[in-house]
């Protein structure tokens, strides 16, 4: 069976970065995966301006970025009800992969964190987790995103579950289970692709 | 889905533009893109050495401000943006050693925005061992390849962080 492939050639893509460097850095990458139009801005405005005078297909947004950080940004992005890129698909670059910096790009409407310093394969794992392994959106009153109850065994095409990785036999049920949030704790590294 | 209770959460199918073109037939394997990207990173390489240099000149600037008392308040802010983009940069650029550092760096300068005490000799070693890990000896070297460095930097952001202002 052929592995996976996603083409990125046609596709918009805006990076939010505040340094230019690393802004480039992340740009090179997206070169090589094929994509012939890499925006770049600094800034929360900078997104904002690009957002309502074009098409983007996925935002790739630093969480420091000024002023208010990405996550804001993403809640923004997320909560505006007449926003047509409502439901774009929205990517936060962060060097701090804590637990609590994870739940909160999650609750915020993140699809994905990214953790810097980033490589190609992170990087090209998200795209393709994303892509390939459509999500459903929840509009609730506190919340407007990607649903977040959801659980990644390896990337599409990447590195997950390997050939020689046995199933293990579970112990019958006994006494009261975890609650359904002691359970996310348990999980959310690999459901947020944390490496 | 919705029975009509506007405070019960409503759940859709989305396929965004992003998925239906990057499904398309005609596009890139892991393998292939990854290959491409390193290609496309090395292309930029030679830039990075410059770019580290400015920052750390910056930084170097900053931090004798600091020590001669004249430095702005938000002078910690400062060096850690120069510290976290080097950090940001290092391992992608071939330099684990330098996110190394400036990770401790910015855990240092974390610490004393915290609370900690403002130990100047903690700041100038991991300044100096930045300087260090420019070299051209030190490319491509990993924090395991430099023991005594790593731990020595270690200790000095245990120090720093358990010691009070």
């Amino acid at each position: 069976m052929s592995r996976p492939t996603i083409n990125l050639r046609d596709l918009v893509v805006l990076i939010a970065d505040p340094s230019p460097y690393l802004s480039m850095i992340a740009h090179s990458i997206l070169r090589g995966f094929g994509t012939n139009k890499v925006l770049e801005v600094r800034n929360s405005m900078g997104v904002v301006q690009t957002l309502s005078a074009q098409k983007i297909d996925i935002l790739l947004c630093d969480a420091r970025l000024p002023p208010h950080g990405g996550l804001s940004l993403t809640k923004a992005i997320r909560r505006k009800v007449d926003n047509e890129n409502r439901m774009i698909p929205i990517l936060v670059m962060s060097n701090d992969t804590r637990e609590t910096t994870i739940r909160q790009a999650r609750d915020a409407g993140a699809n994905m964190v990214i953790a810097k310093p980033m490589s190609p394969a992170s990087l090209y794992d998200r795209l393709a987790w994303i892509a390939l392994t459509p999500r459903q959106f929840v509009d609730a009153p506190t919340y407007f995103g990607p649903d977040r109850r959801f659980k990644i065994e390896g990337y599409p095409g990447g590195v997950g579950r390997r050939k020689g990785d046995h199933i293990v036999d579970v112990a019958k049920e006994e006494g009261p289970s975890l609650a359904q949030d002691d359970i996310d704790n348990l999980f959310s590294a690999a459901r947020f692709g944390k490496d | 889905m919705t029975d009509g209770n506007e405070s019960e959460p409503r759940v859709f199918t989305v396929e965004t533009r992003f998925q239906k073109l990057a499904r398309q037939p005609g596009g890139i394997s892991r393998e292939k893109a990854i290959e491409n990207a390193t290609a496309k990173i090395e292309e930029i390489k030679p830039t990075f050495d410059d770019w580290v240099g400015t920052e750390l000149e910056s930084l170097s600037t900053l931090i004798k401000t600091v020590q001669a008392g004249s430095a702005q308040p938000d002078w910690i802010e400062a060096a850690n943006l120069h510290s976290r983009q080097i950090r940001d940069a290092g391992t992608t650029m071939g330099s684990e050693l330098l996110t190394f550092i400036a990770s401790s760096f910015c855990e240092v300068l974390d610490a004393i925005e915290a609370g900690a005490e403002c130990n100047m000799e903690s700041i100038t070693c991991h300044l100096d061992a930045m300087f260090l890990a420019r070299q051209r000896r030190y490319h491509g070297m990993k924090p395991a390849d430099v023991p005594e460095l790593t731990k020595g930097l270690r200790r000095v952001v245990e120090v720093v962080s358990t010691t009070p202002n």
